[in-house]
């Protein structure tokens, strides 16, 4: 009896049903019949399913190609994968760990472990652009909207042939760059791919543009007046204002302008005096958000311009408004005018960064991470040993940083230990209250924020202790490989 | 061995339990925490009782004991308790072990009951176990032990007799759904199967019964296209196991004795632990072994199966695989055996009488597992001839289920969605098993991995990748 002819004279017949194709014991399965005629159809069907089952798979005709990732960048030691699936898995920890452990990923140009990617998913696809090539080509797997590309490329690697196929933050930073160097090129190539963009590739290709803004950029930016993207059009507007002689119309400063009472002050001397007035639908608790919305899209240059003053006397003349206090203090640091924060912060609105972390993300845009730690020691500063109790404006700082905070800021911490107890005390200190100062806690501070850690209950320290020797572990294989 | 928290959470049956066990983790909730040295540790957690509940945990096979009433298992006490240890929050004073510990060591069940801890001068002074054997009572009345052995041949043959009408009436059930046809048995089998597991499970068949009541969820688990012929080879090895079970039946040397367990044990017959320790027959391994899968999967009688897959590292002639398995209820939220991947422990194994032998007991524990990272030594086949094995073992047992299979110099390929591990040796035909389709995600970044040394569970249709090395370090299925 051959598996052949059994498969060809047995399958059928199963497969249809005897009852409506009787199984034809010829040729060789004459045995079935004879040995055991009540049950030739039943040992028929055992002996096809041997046959089956001995059947080896074939391989597919043909398999996908995998793109090539040549992904240089060191992995994380073995010793602290676990420690990261264990902090990542299920999603129980905070978004500020998980952006701390993201960032510092992407400062210290490492990577998790490739067979780890699926174990920490959620936490790849939110940040797969700090994470290396292996884990953008990831993230993008199950992302129907992305096509899949064939080769990728990690920042340093960017050249003119390559920038387009980068995360779109890396884009960016790259046109910034190339800015400084040779601004036409880096117009050319922005406009080389500014129709396949979309409005948020827009807007932040736009902003890099904003480095080395000349008079040549001018016809390209009227171009874009009436793009789609009202973002995109304002910020163009805004642009082409600033380019000298262009006597473009800024409405966003116009809009500003609106809002800003002008009157004087003083007896024998007369002094300006600016108000901001909030439209009559901006509720209070709105305000904060209207303020950022109108003033964000506005230079300080511009604005003191238009009001005729110095930069330093529409300070002074808003000294009374807090909230225009706090929309001049928003456009200081867009324009990366530290001497004009700290003039803000510094006497006239003490609490500023409570009072910007309410606004929203700070985004610091293409800000050196040397000078947002001088933004943020400037919004620091004024507290002294008084820290703020506020989870929101550390997460807030911390955010706009997208790294550790200032040294002083966690000298604060240690030297005040009222600080915690009180947070203690008042059952606020939670195990997030502990991660987001070990995100914020630089390296050189490590080892007396665990020495504070250690003598805190440990339930408090679970996700932040080992985030302290993840972050560590990272900085000395990064800079071990530099 | 030392626990980790690896193995605590894999213990753990839910997530409250671990949030739970996290607030006990104060050294105030403790009244004392003590470690015998070898292995067994303890302690006293004060509950909203006035007593203090008493914990114990045996590191050497993540055993535990709880007297407080939880129906959760491990408890969050066991689990803060095997928590401490593991993040080293507390010190372990070492002492001698309490008449509690004792007493708990001596009635346990399984491997650790024979460990050095619970042997010698630690053993309680009174316990279960030394009354059971106490002489005294021991002494039994022939009589009744012959009416008793009369009582149980009475029930075997019984059994016997049911079981074989039970066969009869599959028989009647088989021929049927092939009169019908099976192009279109898989949509009709949860009712048709439900009804055949019901009336073997009246016949005292319970392993073929739960083979059956198992049979619709297998096919649907497999692609529609190929589900025709998936009826045809799961219904034929039933019909094969039932014609088996006549014969040894009918003729006690028709089959060879490793083939005869093998049926009787697939159509219920069950071995106990106590019987298999007491078979001299049996095949005892001591050897190191390392733990290569540990699988977990809920079955329709609400009975957790845990599978702890073992890889033999001591040079011997026998079986180089051996799987651990046990039952749990699924309302105690345990889900994982022990053992976690990637453990190593020295152990003295009892096989199952079979023909492929496979399922194992611990007899006795030499060593705590202790987790390494060490790769294995695999034998140098290539995919086919891992296949061959598997092939080879199908013809000593034609209704053989997962076979553990190990390949080196293979990779994993991709066709849509469906991985596959492939071997592109030129020395044999190509081969491509595909891969479980609920593993493709985990095992995706293999495919840049241009060859590894895989351990994989392969079923006839899927292979489970349960283990890789490759130059990247290890892969586990876990």
């Amino acid at each position: 009896m051959k598996a052949k002819t059994l498969k060809a004279q047995a399958l059928p017949a199963l497969l249809a049903g005897t009852n409506r194709q009787a199984m034809s014991f010829a040729n060789g399965l004459e045995v079935l019949a004879h040995e055991d005629a009540a049950n030739a159809s039943l040992n028929a069907l055992s002996l096809a399913a041997q046959v089956l089952r001995f059947e080896r798979p074939l391989p597919p005709a043909n398999f996908n190609t995998e793109p090539v990732i040549e992904d240089h960048r060191p992995i994380l030691p073995h010793a602290m994968r676990r420690m990261l699936i264990r902090l990542l898995k299920d999603k129980r920890t905070t978004d500020d760990l998980e952006r701390a452990l993201a960032w510092a990923f992407g400062r210290c140009k490492v990577r998790p472990h490739p067979f780890d990617l699926p174990r920490i998913d959620a936490f790849v696809h939110a940040h797969a652009e700090h994470l290396g090539l292996t884990a953008q080509r990831w993230a993008e797997q199950g992302d129907d909207s992305v096509a899949p590309q064939q080769s990728y490329f990690d920042a340093d690697d960017l050249d003119e042939m390559t920038w387009s196929k980068a995360p779109l933050a890396q884009r960016a930073r790259f046109i910034a760059d190339s800015r400084k160097h040779d601004a036409a090129a880096a117009r050319a190539l922005v406009e080389s791919v500014w129709t396949q963009e979309n409005a948020d590739g827009r807007v932040r290709l736009l902003m890099a543009l904003e480095a080395g803004l000349n008079s040549s950029d001018q016809p390209f930016l009227e171009g874009m007046v009436k793009d789609r993207a009202p973002r995109v059009r304002s910020l163009a507007q805004r642009f082409l204002a600033r380019i000298s002689g262009s006597g473009a119309e800024h409405p966003a400063l116009k809009a500003c302008l609106e809002r800003i009472r002008r009157s004087t002050t003083g007896l024998l001397k007369k002094r300006p005096l600016l108000a901001l007035e909030l439209p009559a639908t901006v509720k209070e608790h709105e305000a904060k958000a209207w303020i950022r919305n109108t003033f964000a899209e506005v230079g300080c240059d511009e604005l003191a311009r238009a009001l005729a003053l110095t930069e330093m006397a529409m300070i002074e003349a808003a000294e009374k408004d807090e909230n225009l206090l706090l929309a001049f203090a928003l456009m200081a640091a867009q324009d990366r005018r530290l001497d004009l924060l700290e003039q803000i912060a510094g006497g006239r609105l003490k609490d500023a960064w409570e009072q910007l972390s309410l606004c929203g993300v700070q985004d610091l845009g293409l800000m050196p991470a040397e000078e947002r730690l001088q933004w943020a020691g400037v919004l620091v500063r004024p507290y002294g040993a008084k820290l703020p109790a506020s989870y929101a404006a550390w997460s807030w700082l911390h955010r706009s940083l997208e790294g550790p905070g200032p040294a002083k800021l966690m000298e604060a911490v240690f030297r005040t230990s009222r600080w915690l107890s009180d947070l203690q005390d008042e059952k606020k200190l939670g195990p997030e209250w502990l991660e987001l100062l070990a995100a914020l806690c630089p390296s050189s501070q490590r080892p007396q924020l665990r020495a504070l850690m250690m003598s805190l209950d440990a339930p408090l320290t679970m996700t932040s202790l080992p985030l302290l020797d993840i972050l560590d572990s990272l900085e000395k294989v990064g800079h071990h490989e530099q | 061995m030392a626990l980790s928290l690896e193995n605590v959470e894999a213990l753990a049956p839910d997530q409250a339990s671990l949030d739970a066990a996290r607030k006990l983790l104060k050294p105030a909730n403790w009244a004392a925490v003590a470690s015998s040295g070898d292995g067994l540790i303890w302690g006293e957690c004060q509950g909203s009782g006035a007593t203090p509940y008493r914990v114990v945990v045996s590191e050497a096979d993540s055993g535990y004991e709880c007297t407080c009433p939880s129906r959760k298992f491990p408890c969050k006490h066991s689990l803060a308790l095997m928590w401490l240890r593991a993040g080293a929050k507390l010190p372990f004073a070492t002492a001698p072990v309490p008449a509690w510990v004792s007493d708990w060591m001596a009635r346990r069940r399984g491997p650790t009951a024979a460990s050095p801890a619970s042997s010698g001068e630690s053993s309680p002074k009174a316990s279960m176990q030394a009354a059971a054997s106490d002489p005294s009572e021991a002494k039994s009345d022939p009589k009744a032990e012959a009416r008793a052995a009369a009582a149980r041949e009475r029930n075997r043959q019984e059994r016997e007799a049911s079981v074989l009408a039970g066969l009869d009436e599959l028989d009647v059930w088989l021929s049927d759904q092939v009169g019908r046809g099976l192009a279109g048995f898989a949509a009709q089998s949860a009712q048709v199967c439900r009804l055949i597991a019901q009336r073997l499970v009246d016949a005292k068949a319970s392993g073929l019964a739960t083979r059956l009541e198992n049979l619709p969820a297998r096919l649907f688990s497999l692609p529609e296209a190929i589900r025709p012929m998936a009826a045809i080879q799961e219904l034929g090895q039933v019909h094969l196991l039932a014609a088996a079970y006549r014969r040894q039946n009918a003729n006690q040397d028709a089959l060879p004795p490793g083939l005869k367990a093998d049926v009787r044990q697939a159509i219920g017959w069950s071995v106990s632990r106590e019987a298999l320790l007491d078979d001299t027959d049996a095949v005892r391994v001591r050897a190191r072994w390392c733990v290569v899968a540990a699988l977990s999967e809920v079955q329709p009688d609400r009975l957790r199966r845990l599978e702890t897959w073992l890889w033999r590292e001591t040079e011997l002639e026998a079986p180089r695989f051996a799987v651990l398995i046990d039952f749990v209820p699924v309302a105690t939220g345990a889900a994982s055996g022990g053992y976690s991947v990637g453990d190593r422990v020295e152990a003295e194994l009892v096989f199952y009488p079979s023909a492929v032998p496979l399922r194992a007991q611990i007899v006795q524990l030499f060593s705590g597992a202790a987790s390494s990272d060490e790769p294995l030594a695999l034998p140098g086949y290539n995919l086919a001839e891992a296949y061959r094995c598997y092939e080879q073992a199908m013809l000593q047992q034609p209704w053989l289920g997962a076979w553990p299979v190990c390949v080196r110099g293979a990779r994993v390929r991709r066709q849509g969605s469906q991985l596959f591990l492939y071997d592109s040796d030129e020395r044999a035909a190509p081969l491509a098993l595909p891969l479980l389709p609920a593993q493709c995600s985990l095992a995706s970044p293999l495919l840049n991995i241009a060859k590894l040394d895989a351990i994989g569970l392969w079923d006839g249709y899927y292979l489970t990748l349960c283990w890789a090395q490759t130059e990247l370090g290890r892969w586990v299925n876990a």
